[in-house]
């Protein structure tokens, strides 16, 4: 079998494109002679350069030096010099080093750019002084090239060959040579030389390059200064090159030990009197570092000072701060200034640590009053468990403090305590506190893991609660949702008082679970008044129309809303489901319901709808369309083809004699090949495609075969 | 690097009731005060950024990009005409400008002075290749996903973005949606317990390659740039059927297909919920619809393709020895108990905006801060990625140092790590 000839498939699953490898040893040899002898094999011969292509791709994994010579003939072709370098970067040892070093003297333009590129990959030492030469070829793109791969073998001699040339070079080359320099200098970094490291750092980002680089350098050469590096960072700092105080800025994020931060507290001293945007951008680095950072710097920074320094120092002890913080972060929190006090509340909310809470508990104990709404919100932003806290401040005179609780407890207050804030909903302290009693409820009851239950203390509370409030309560009811809700709801919408009926039957309208349908079906046939039945028939009707459900279900609900609709307009919706779902049942219901005069037009034309949908399968439906009288209409065929493909047959002759004054055209037999005389494009899927005017309105269609031929109205132009 | 840049604070998710003030619908690094008059963003607030490959994705991408009033997006570079023409056109119509410059070439973008930062939404052919290009332009840059094509790869484009202190965001979008970061939190703080077992899904264990197909007329260059498009990929003829850069080389052609496409969200989500250490150790090959590997302290990661709770696609599952929880984009969690929920509901972990990982990636431009799919933790999830895709390809154990990146005594698998450029491409 020859595999190679399956790569002529845009995506093949790699299992069939390569040797099964399943057998293959970890610490075995990676070649395997008979693989890489037939693959060699390939590319000696005649074949075509695909297969070329992915035998060297397989000589990746399967070559050794053997393969390096054929491998090295394909360097000079354009088409698989890259498809050869893949391999030829794989294969290890001295051949293909030595290959791609002989290439380097063969070649030009881009394809000696790949192949220096690849010796750069290898980082052939031996290849220095032949790359060396080359940092002065006439071709920059060659020059450039050369210059990397010297970087990234890293070597003293490939360093000393970029420096050599850095400042004489032409600028298009100086960019890569100095990118070769910080690449040697990295390495060595890496290797213990720091001295060397540090030069070679100094040495570009004192040259004549673009900025990038020298941004690169003096990343380098602070980081390699280790301490020493510090004042070199806090220099950038200064620097009025925006790139530079960038780059200070994320060197000092990766600077390791702690002595950077106590820099950086200093300087965050010194930028904010004299940069207070670069001090803002300061003091984030310094948040950035949560294991050492200098928090008291950061904390006098929060307490007073430029604004957007305050603010960022602000929204750091958010993330990095303690308990000593909670002062600061509390009066910041009630300032007038919205940005300072937003942002201190922020803090507060996201602030780390337990103690963090148990300090905000100590501080209710004797609470300083123009702090207690806030350490009050604070208890409901954090989840702190703080229930008699809480209980004892909706109790307080002042209505700040009794929202701020209501919201609280919204947030707080356990499944087992529900009960608290049903009463605060029943009896409020004051009128006022209702709506802010409700909502807390609400924000309660939906995030309480056992909605049934949950429910069920509503249901008791809404027995005793005056009208306005169980109006409150169903619509928290319906907010919860779940079995206990429904029912309630269902209950209420049957109750003797108007308010409750409107309220609950609306609920029950939007209700987003099938399990309301039995419940709507119930009201609409025996809710109190007549508008609360029709609102129920039209939220059964819905369920039916949008909600998920398995096709008898639906067909059955679509039997139930046909017997218990009264009135037209809901008649039609039922229609319009019936529509919307095609089957031949839903068919029949339509064909029933145009034996009602008011309902014939729109039955008529679901019927049409359903039955071009399903006639293929269900042959019933013809005649089941056939006891509905059509409206008339003047038709018109203008051109009918049937066919498929460039295999098409003109039957507009045939389709022409069938047209009557209806949209339906019923032809001699069900078979389009038997009606139209014969198969225009055997074993083939094939269309019928008709182009006609209704009433002169233009319009086309396409059919399947053998489908009913239905003709669509035009679509009137908007 | 500080290693806590990322983590998610423990009261993170209790800002959606204080963001709904108006002061927070800024991001926090502009604060109002700092706003033009007329509510613009002044000149020095800006982030100016161009587009490179803006296809489907990057379409999309380029919306979240659009909403942020800091951003001006003024270049756009395809290799296609028409694509060029409707990008420029979507950016003029928004900035009510006919200025959008259009390039062939994202190089003489990149040579722009005043543009800041780059979306990169190439196929996964360019997606590595241009990002380092783009570093080393001084350009910040938000990268689509899958980020590179080998373990090689990964490993030096976090290096680069390292040292050219550049601002890299992954199309990691996920690590910014709060359902997916409370699940993360919850396996990273202990709160299943000692964490055991993360689960990813792969949707597809079976690496694909591209071919050469038979050739057909190639296009003007001005219309569809070929010789571009092929970019670092091996060369072959033209033939439109490979013009879908969302397949096209993913991988390298030698490894990819599912575990590359979706591991590179899903685990990139399991690498968060173990703190982002480096990549798993071992790697055993799959086995009943199931790829094993191991992190050094033993917690194992799953490539599971069946199993999964129905809760939307690129599901992940944490497993602790008290608990567990698995999300998925449905934005739906299942927790082995609500108390993990700590009071809230799940509806209030999981509203959030998407294009907030857009507006991660600008804030951290201004601030030189580490966005949340910064290189290092998407380079260290692509190398689990494609370890995996190795160990599947061989039909057999490999195991990875973690601190080199190589594979130990397997030459085989480490053959693999890497592939040659086409000329002139380099890294």
């Amino acid at each position: 079998m020859n595999i190679f000839r399956r790569i002529t498939f845009a995506l093949i699953p790699l299992a069939l494109i390569f040797f099964s490898t399943a057998s293959a040893q970890a610490d075995g040899p990676a070649t395997s002679p008979e693989k890489e002898a037939e693959l060699i094999a390939v590319l000696t011969s005649e074949a075509p350069a695909s297969e070329k292509a992915i035998a060297c791709k397989n000589l990746a994994i399967y070559g050794s030096g053997k393969a390096v010579p054929e491998l090295a003939k394909l360097l000079s072709n354009e088409q698989l010099s890259s498809w050869s370098r893949i391999a030829l970067e794989a294969i290890p040892g001295s051949e293909a080093d030595e290959a791609l070093r002989t290439a380097v003297g063969n070649l030009q333009g881009l394809l000696l750019v790949g192949t220096i590129n690849s010796i750069g990959v290898r980082r052939d030492t031996s290849a220095v002084e032949l790359l060396a030469a080359r940092l002065q070829d006439a071709d920059p793109e060659v020059a450039s090239a050369a210059a990397v791969a010297l970087g990234r073998i890293g070597s003293p001699a490939a360093a000393k060959s970029l420096q050599s040339m850095l400042a004489a070079a032409p600028a298009k080359v100086r960019s890569a040579i100095a990118e070769g320099c910080v690449l040697c200098a990295e390495r060595f970094q890496a290797d213990g030389l720091e001295t060397e490291s540090i030069a070679l750092y100094d040495f570009v980002r004192k040259a004549d390059v673009p900025e990038q680089r020298i941004l690169e350098a003096t990343r380098g050469a602070i980081l390699a200064r280790k301490k020493n590096g510090i004042p070199l960072l806090l220099e950038q700092f200064k620097s009025p090159n925006k790139g530079l105080f960038n780059i200070a800025l994320s060197t000092a994020r990766e600077f390791p030990g702690s002595d950077i931060d106590e820099a950086l507290a200093t300087e965050l001293a010194r930028a904010t009197a004299e940069a207070p945007d670069r001090a803002a951008l300061i003091v984030t680095a310094m948040a950035d570092r949560p294991d050492t950072v200098v928090l008291p710097a950061i904390l006098k920074a929060a307490k007073s000072g430029p604004k957007q320094v305050r603010t960022s120092a602000l929204e750091a002890l958010g993330r990095v701060g303690n308990t000593t913080c909670l002062s600061t972060l509390l009066e910041s929190g009630i300032e007038t200034d919205p940005v300072v006090s937003q942002t201190a509340k922020k803090a507060l909310a996201e602030l780390p640590g337990d103690s963090i809470d148990k300090e905000i508990i100590n501080r209710l104990a004797k609470p300083d009053p123009k702090l207690y709404v806030l350490l009050i919100e604070l208890i409901g932003n954090r989840r702190i468990d703080a229930l008699p806290t809480l209980l004892k401040a909706v109790d307080n005179s002042d209505k700040s403090i009794r929202s701020a609780a209501l919201t609280s407890l919204g947030n707080t207050v356990p499944a087992d305590k529900l009960s608290v804030l049903i009463k605060q909903v029943v009896t409020p302290k004051t009128p006022d506190d209702a709506p802010l009693a409700q909502q807390a409820l609400k924000t309660a009851c939906v995030r309480m893991p056992d909605r049934d239950a949950c429910s069920t203390e509503l249901a008791a509370a809404l027995e005793r609660a005056p009208v306005p409030t169980k109006i409150a309560l169903l619509k928290i009811l319906g907010a919860v949702s779940g079995t206990k809700a429904l029912q309630t709801i269902g209950t209420a919408a049957k109750n003797n008082d108007p308010q409750l009926q409107d309220v609950a039957s609306e609920l029950l309208g939007d209700w987003m679970t099938i399990d309301a349908a039995p419940v709507l079906l119930d009201l609409a046939k025996n809710a109190p008044a007549e508008k609360f039945q029709i609102r129920a028939m039209r939220g059964y009707i819905k369920v039916a129309r949008q909600f998920t459900m398995s096709e008898p279900e639906r067909i059955e609900m679509c039997k139930l809303a046909t017997e218990a609709a009264q009135r037209i307009p809901e008649k039609k919706l039922v229609i319009e489901v019936l529509k919307r779902y095609p089957h031949l049942e839903t068919l029949k219901l339509a064909v029933k319901a145009y034996q009602n005069p008011e309902l014939k037009e729109d039955a008529a034309a679901a019927a049409l709808v359903i039955a071009q949908k399903i006639a293929d399968k269900s042959p019933e439906a013809r005649e089941l369309l056939g006891s509905i009288e059509l409206n008339k209409v003047k038709l018109e065929i203008i051109k009918a083809e049937y066919g498929s493909g460039a295999s098409q047959k003109d039957v507009t002759e045939i389709l022409k004699k069938q047209a009557t004054d209806t949209p339906l055209i019923t032809l001699s037999t069900a078979s389009y090949n038997e009606a139209f005389g014969g198969d225009p494009a055997p074993n083939a899927a094939k269309q019928l495609k008709v182009q006609y005017k209704i009433n002169d309105k233009p319009a086309d269609v396409t059919l399947p075969e053998n489908s009913l031929i239905i003709l669509p109205f035009p679509k009137e132009k908007k | 690097m500080s290693k806590n840049v990322t983590q998610l604070h423990r009261r993170q998710f209790l800002k959606t009731s204080l963001s709904a003030s108006a002061v927070f619908a800024a991001p926090m690094i502009i604060p109002s005060s700092a706003l033009g008059l007329d509510g613009a963003v002044p000149p020095s607030e800006r982030v100016v950024v161009g587009g490179i490959g803006i296809g489907n994705r990057g379409t999309y991408d380029l919306g979240c990009f659009l909403e942020q009033k800091d951003v001006q997006f003024v270049a756009v570079c395809d290799i296609k005409e028409k694509q060029r023409i409707a990008i420029k056109k979507r950016a003029d119509d928004h900035n009510k400008n006919e200025n959008c410059a259009t390039y062939r070439d994202f190089r003489e973008l990149l040579d722009r002075k005043d543009i800041d930062a780059v979306l990169i939404a190439t196929g996964p052919n360019w997606h590595c290749t241009a990002a380092m290009q783009a570093a080393k332009a001084g350009k910040d840059m938000y990268c689509e996903k899958p980020c590179t094509k080998n373990i090689a790869q990964s490993v030096i484009l976090k290096d680069t973005i390292r040292r050219t202190g550049r601002v890299f965001q992954a199309g990691t979008q996920r690590r910014n949606l709060p359902h997916f970061a409370f699940a993360c939190e919850l396996a990273r703080t202990g709160k299943l317990g000692k964490l055991k077992k993360v689960y990813a899904h792969p949707a597809g264990m079976q690496a694909m390659m591209s071919g050469w197909l038979i050739p057909e007329t190639e296009p003007n260059a001005e219309v569809v740039d070929w010789n571009m498009y092929l970019g670092p990929a091996a060369w072959r003829p033209f033939n439109a059927k490979l013009l879908d850069g969302f397949n096209f080389e993913k991988g390298g052609g030698l490894v990819g297909g599912g575990v590359l496409e979706w591991g590179s969200h899903c685990v990139d989500l399991c690498q968060w919920a173990v703190n982002d250490v480096p990549a798993p150790i071992e790697y055993d090959p799959p086995k009943n619809g199931q790829l094993v590997a191991r992190y050094a302290d033993g917690v194992e990661l799953i490539f599971r393709e069946t199993g999964w709770i129905p809760l939307g696609s690129c599901p992940v599952r944490f497993e602790g020895e008290t608990g567990w929880v698995e999300t998925g984009d449905s934005g739906k969690l299942v927790l082995s108990s609500p108390t993990l929920l700590a009071g809230r509901t799940v509806a209030e972990i999981a509203e959030y905006p998407a294009t907030f990982h857009v507006r991660d990636f600008l804030d951290c431009v201004k601030s030189r801060s580490q966005p949340k799919g910064n290189a290092e933790a998407a380079c260290n999830a692509h190398i689990a990625c494609h370890a995996a895709n190795i160990a599947l390809h061989l039909g057999r154990q490999v195991k990875l140092d973690p601190k080199t990146n190589e594979f130990i005594n397997d030459e085989q698998a480490n053959r693999l790590r890497s592939e040659a450029l086409r000329e002139p491409w380099r890294l």
